[in-house]
């Protein structure tokens, strides 16, 4: 007796403290809770995510992907209705489409001391056609009020077993318990990768399981026709892996991140291979090898790269007596930018040929890429294509064939790769767009070798400033202002510039500056990529100095000067990205009012990063009636940990503070 | 050849090519004056609207644009949108390249097909057919070629040969026909100074040409583009909408007819609803104390969720629905407030107006027709002997009569069951928009300020504001540093923020350091005395100002701010009392030195709402360029020292 009892009490004591995580199963304490206990500031917060993903067989379409979703909401104010409302893409192409079954939903509330359930009906559901490529399902659920409690659950089936949802677990919103299972035969092998700071390690196991095959067989007889019954049965073994967290804390979007998907943590499954009894076994991607194998093979790319017949003679018409191999690059690659538009679209794989897009002088990254990549191979060069993941797509840490969404050229040079992209206009040998400036890429070689190659730009993007500068005693500035940009700095300046009326670039200069009227306005090399852009001016401008009684005050970067710290933020957990090492350089000449004589001058000085990040060199020289100012101010790197955050954000508030020094002038 | 009968052959075959409709496909014959400024050229608009029956309309639409530039793209416009009411019949594009060669035919369908949800719509039936095309190089044409069906006659086609900047149009034309029991009626805008005939030819009965308009450019404090631009509005007195037909002539009959068609019979709600709004108000006498309580049941218990059917749907789901599910759309919402508003007995009308924070635009008092002239809906309370009071009931958090910059200041169709009134919404006057900043910081002899402040803003200042109480810790510290970006490294040890709905005013009292905020000079120090409350905005400067000057809203900001100076240093020199004041409005600041360590700063600046003509723009700037530069007059403090240097 007496043990029973004190049985009885460790299963209420149990009882009481743990959380039911049955459909509808919401309990009062949940209903009750005013804020998410470790993060009050969340709007909203799981209180249990389910996602089950596994796979089923169905005699007539084989193998299918099935996902099942369970989740529960509390919203604790306003600001959290938005996630009441569910958005469900599913992809589809001209013959299989992803379906949704099983859709039910119910809002919880606490009305007068009592549990209220409002269900989901038809008219809080909508079926959405988006486009050819996928369907949407929305629903919206109904009351929903500070406090509710939302649950839904519905099962996605899909055709594309290759292709598994990245299973996330960490979101804008808290999670208080998250269990997820991902189910596979042990004919698919799948490789796992997971992202994200918070590391996440799955419980393995195995399970059997059988699939009954119903065999229906006619037998013709002289007279009579019979049909018999029989089954077949397969035994095989599932590959199960389990998560199951707890209190995983909300992950928000900060400034200067380009992607905070590649911070939250998640798991991927990648279908690496299938090796189906009595079938060879098909390889999809375990290594770096397999995915370039399976990437290279795939006819939209490798086979690509050999075909050369649809622009041989137009080739041989343009390097007719050029022997330079390198003059052969650069014209191929002013070739192609010219003659193949963008459409705005990446992709690694070739969207309907690079013979139709050259033809019809459009086309994707991977057309564009691959054709430029084939042209130089045929004149002789050692050209390779150069898998690239964008900024867009994150950083693929294991090997995917999804890691990489980008294709870009590369030229092998005696101890260096030169890359190129011929999708943006103003991109360079070496100076690629933005977009692909995103950690490594992985070349392809002829021989199905690979290996990983440096995106970010070593090269430093210059930007040098001279000015001669005449101040007058009112605080007004004259000046003749001429900049000389490289690289990165170069493109930009090229992609603003070409693509804007001049008239209306010189009236946002203007009013950029607050009222400086312009003149003598000129651009040189703005289409020559081969040289740096070179920009100039005259220029005049009022208010640049403060007059006090006879004291002329005034800064002597005027108007180049930084005002504000990028760096705003408290802390900062994300690497800050520049995309590019920079140098600025100021070379100033100004000359002084007449009659007046320097009081006072800032002092010449240097700040220096940690470990070389980045160096800011401030020099003054009075010169009698001038003075003399030089400013170099340099990020070697392209990006910066944040662990040198403290270090960025104290050395621009020093740089902007050393930019704002006063000279005082006084009359003599 | 003389080169006299030269030029004779050319001008005869210029003006020969001049009968063919081929000249507009080569960019070529472009003419000059066109392209200044332009992204685009519309050569060649041909809109024709055909109201077969009261329940037939079809549309065709012919258009060839050149395209300049890569920013010129969306000129060509090369879509139709289509809902389950709208079909279409027909679609086609043609690339021509800049000598007027065909390059590329597109067919219906290779046109991308997709539906028209916006991120923010839950639902919408609304489709886009798209032209997708990637130009091979400038310029280029395209000639697009729709024609669309509908049984819809409530919304015609409106005639708009511009419809974005920097696009300028050589020719467009616009043909409707209509049986002749269907009376047409037609409203034209800034006409004025436009190439353009209108008349009857062939079988249409009405046909208007539009020739050589220059492309508009974007002006700040400029009344709105659709405002500016040429526009021919139609409409017929009898049309049919979703199956119900209507015979109207003005707001007053518009609004019985949507009255007693789309509104009536949809305010039914549950018992228990019932039980619980009276019950609500079951202490109340007065009528808008009773609105206030319904406002506040709706508030709490409903939220926004848009879904689209038909293009421009009209009816609201019923109150019923919403009373089931808690959510609706402003039609939903606002008939749903209306019901319960009915149950308790205050009188209350469901009203369309055009909203949007930027343009106050107005329907047209003496047009009627639906057809782009409304996009929201509110509620109007009338009063007898006040305002009346207006309800935005799609917002969670706005206070009680209050619509602020989305709805303020318009024309809006009111419907009453009597039928439609044109009525103006609540204008937030200048007097009304204030923001009182009372505050004090402290300079150290390193530069460094601490200081507190507290700042109440009221009317669409308070609508500029209150959103900031909403955010969560993080975003408020940032939202602050930006309001405080000039300042290099300011940063807050407490904010606390206090939105008073009942009297709709947004308090911010705030706690405030930085480093380095004066300039070092020597044994100087210089610093700006307006810490806190900087203009910084200089309007655009534009070589030559084309539209008049709007300014839509006006305001107060009143400035009293303490500041104690380091010990040590002593005033050299302190900025002037300033007292500047025109049309627009005025500026005044004035420093008092309480003592030789404390000093009074106080800056009134108003800004009156108004219309002027264009050449007060120069002026209006100047305006702005003085405030900026005063705001950042300098204190100059100089050391107390024996030994002066």
């Amino acid at each position: 007796m007496r043990i029973n009892s004190f049985i009885v009490f460790v299963l209420a004591g149990f009882m009481l403290s743990a959380q039911n995580y049955d459909f509808g199963k919401v309990s009062r304490a949940e209903l009750e809770e005013k804020f998410y206990p470790t993060d009050s500031s969340a709007s909203a917060a799981y209180l249990y995510k389910n996602r089950s993903t596994y796979f089923t067989y169905q005699q007539n379409d084989g193998f299918v992907l099935v996902t099942k979703i369970h989740e529960r909401i509390k919203v604790y104010n306003k600001e959290g209705f938005t996630y009441a409302n569910k958005s469900i893409p599913l992809y589809k192409t001209s013959r299989d489409r992803e379906v949704v079954q099983g859709l039910k939903g119910y809002t919880y509330n606490l009305v007068e001391g009592k549990v209220e359930e409002s269900k989901l009906k038809k008219d809080g559901i909508f079926k959405t056609e988006m486009s050819k490529f996928y369907n949407q399902t929305k629903f919206t659920l109904p009351n929903i009020k500070e406090g509710s409690v939302i649950e839904y659950k519905y099962e996605i089936q899909s055709p594309f077993y290759t292709n598994v949802d990245v299973f996330e677990f960490q979101h804008d919103i808290p999670i208080k318990k998250l269990e997820a299972k991902f189910s596979a035969p042990e004919y698919f092998v799948f490789q796992a990768s997971s992202r994200g700071f918070l590391s996440v390690i799955p419980k393995e196991d195995k399970e059997n399981d059988k699939i009954i095959f119903n065999n229906k067989t006619r037998n013709n007889g002289r007279y009579t026709t019979s049909t018999t019954y029989s089954t077949d049965e397969v035994s095989f073994y599932n590959n199960i892996s389990t998560f199951d967290l707890s209190d995983v804390p909300a992950l928000k979007e900060e400034p200067h991140v380009n992607n905070i998907r590649n911070y939250r943590s998640a798991m991927k499954y990648e279908l690496s291979y299938t090796s189906f009894p009595n079938s060879p076994i098909k390889h999809y991607a375990t290594t770096w090898e397999d995915v370039v194998k399976t990437i290279y093979e795939n006819p939209s790319f490798g086979n690509e790269l050999d075909k050369s017949g649809y622009f041989e003679s137009d080739i041989d018409a343009l390097l007719s007596g050029v022997s330079d191999p390198m003059e052969k690059a650069a014209r191929i690659f002013n070739y192609v930018k010219s003659n193949v538009k963008w459409n705005g679209y990446y992709s690694k794989y070739s969207s309907s040929g690079l013979r139709k897009a050259y033809r019809e002088h459009t086309g994707n990254v991977a057309d564009i890429n691959l054709m430029l990549t084939a042209m130089l191979r045929y004149v002789g060069l050692d050209a390779n294509p150069v898998l690239v993941s964008t900024r867009k797509n994150g950083v693929p840490l294991f090997p995917t064939r999804e890691g990489y969404d980008y294709v870009i050229c590369g030229i092998e040079a005696p101890n260096d790769i030169i890359l190129l992209d011929a999708t943006s206009k103003y991109s360079a040998p070496n100076v690629l767009p933005f977009r692909t400036l995103n950690w490594q890429g992985r070349i392809i070689r002829k021989t199905g070798s690979s290996a990983l190659i440096d995106l970010y730009p070593k090269q430093i993007s210059k930007n040098t400033i001279s000015l001669f500068l005449k101040l007058d005693d009112a605080g007004s500035l004259e000046g003749k202002m001429r900049s000389t940009k490289t690289g990165h700095k170069a493109r930009n300046y090229r992609n603003k510039y070409n693509g804007t009326d001049e008239e209306q670039f010189i009236a946002d200069l203007e009013n950029k500056f607050d009222g400086m009227e312009i003149e003598e306005f000129a651009v040189s090399n703005s289409k020559d990529l081969g040289k740096p852009v070179v920009e100039s001016c005259e220029f005049s401008i009022e208010s640049q100095a403060d007059i006090i009684d006879d004291k002329i005050y005034f800064s002597p970067l005027f108007f180049f000067k930084m005002n504000e710290n990028p760096f705003k933020l408290e802390k900062r957990e994300f690497p800050i990205d520049f995309g590019y090492p920079s140098d600025d350089i100021y070379r100033f000449n100004i000359i002084l009012p007449e009659g007046y004589t320097v009081v006072s001058a800032p002092k010449s000085k240097k700040l220096q990063l940690p470990d070389n990040l980045g160096s800011f060199v401030y020099q003054v020289k009075v010169n009698g009636g001038m003075i003399q100012l030089v400013i170099d101010s340099k990020i070697n790197v392209p990006i910066v940990s944040p662990i040198y955050y403290d270090a960025l954000k104290s050395y621009f508030s020093g740089l902007i503070e050393a930019e704002n020094e006063q000279i005082v002038l006084t009359k003599a | 050849m003389s080169l006299k009968n030269f030029c004779i052959l050319i001008a005869l075959l210029i003006s020969f090519l001049g009968v063919s409709q081929d000249q507009y496909y080569s960019s070529l014959t472009l003419p000059e004056a066109l392209t200044e400024h332009a992204n685009a050229v519309v050569r060649l608009s041909e809109v024709s609207v055909e109201i077969k029956t009261i329940d037939h309309m079809v549309e065709q639409e012919r258009r060839i644009v050149t395209v300049l530039n890569s920013k010129g793209q969306n000129a060509v416009g090369a879509r139709v949108y289509y809902d389950d009411d709208v079909k279409v019949r027909s679609v086609q594009a043609i690339i021509f390249d800049a000598f007027g060669n065909e390059i590329k035919k597109i067919r219906k369908n290779d046109f991308k097909d997709v539906s028209a949800v916006d991120g923010g719509t839950l639902y919408s039936d609304s489709r886009i057919l798209y032209l997708d095309y990637t130009p091979i190089s400038y310029p280029y044409t395209v000639e697009f070629i729709s024609e669309t069906t509908t049984s819809n006659t409530a919304f015609i086609p409106s005639f708009i040969p511009v419809w974005s900047y920097f696009v300028s149009v050589e020719n467009s034309r616009y043909k409707i026909n209509y049986p002749d029991d269907i009376t047409l009626r037609k409203n034209e805008k800034n006409l004025e100074d436009v190439d353009f005939e209108s008349t009857n030819y062939e079988n249409w009965k009405q046909v208007y040409n539009i020739k050589n308009i220059k492309p508009f450019k974007p002006e700040d404090h400029s009344p709105s583009f659709r405002n500016v631009i040429p526009k021919v509005m139609f409409a017929t007195n009898e049309f049919n909408y979703e199956g119900v037909q209507a015979e109207v002539d003005d707001w007053n009959s518009m609004g019985e007819w949507f009255n007693n068609n789309l509104l009536n019979g949809r305010a039914s709600v549950s018992p228990e609803t019932i039980n619980h709004v009276k019950s609500l108000v079951a202490n109340e006498t007065d009528d808008l104390e009773k609105a206030k309580k319904i406002y506040q049941f709706v508030q709490d218990n409903t939220r926004y969720i848009s879904v689209q059917v038909g293009i421009g749907g009209m009816r609201p789901i019923s109150a019923m629905e919403v009373d089931k599910v808690k959510y609706g759309d402003c039609k939903g919402l606002t008939n749903y407030t209306k019901a319960l508003l009915d149950l308790v007995g205050v009188k209350s009308y469901y009203t369309r107006l055009y909203a949007s924070p930027s343009q106050q635009l107005s329907v047209d008092k003496d047009f009627v027709s639906f057809g782009g002239q409304t996009n929201h809906v509110i509620l109007n309370i009338p009063q007898e002997n006040s305002e009346d009071v207006w309800l935005e009931c799609t917002s969670q958090d706005m206070p009680f009569g209050f619509i602020g910059d989305f709805t303020d200041d318009r024309d809006v169709l009111v419907i009453t069951p009597e039928g439609g009134k044109i009525k103006h919404t609540k204008k937030y006057k200048t007097e009304e928009n204030t923001q009182v900043l009372k505050g004090s910081y402290s300079l150290s002899k390193d530069g460094n300020i601490t200081g507190e402040l507290e700042m109440c803003s009221k009317g669409i200042q308070y609508d500029d504001k209150y959103r900031i109480g909403n955010y969560e810790e993080r975003d408020k510290d940032m939202a602050y540093k930006k309001r405080w970006s000039y300042i290099n490294s300011i940063a807050f040890d407490d904010i606390k923020t206090i939105n008073d709905k009942d009297s709709i005013q947004f308090k911010e009292i705030i706690k405030f350091r930085a480093n380095n905020y004066s300039k070092k000079a020597g044994s100087r120090i210089l610093f700006t005395i307006n810490a806190l409350n900087r203009s910084r905005y200089i309007p655009d400067r534009y070589r030559n100002r084309t539209l008049p000057v709007k300014i839509k809203r006006g305001f107060i900001d009143a400035d009293e701010i303490r500041v104690k100076l380091p010990s040590g240093y002593k005033v050299e020199s302190l900025p002037k009392s300033t007292v500047v004041e025109n049309k627009f409005g005025s500026y005044k600041t004035d420093i008092i030195a309480e003592s030789d360590t404390v000093l009074v700063y106080k800056r009134e600046f108003i800004v009156k709402d108004g219309s002027y003509p264009k050449e007060d723009y120069s002026a209006f700037r100047a305006f702005y360029k003085e405030v900026s530069k005063l705001d950042n007059a300098k204190v100059a403090l100089v050391k107390i020292s024996n030994h002066e240097n």
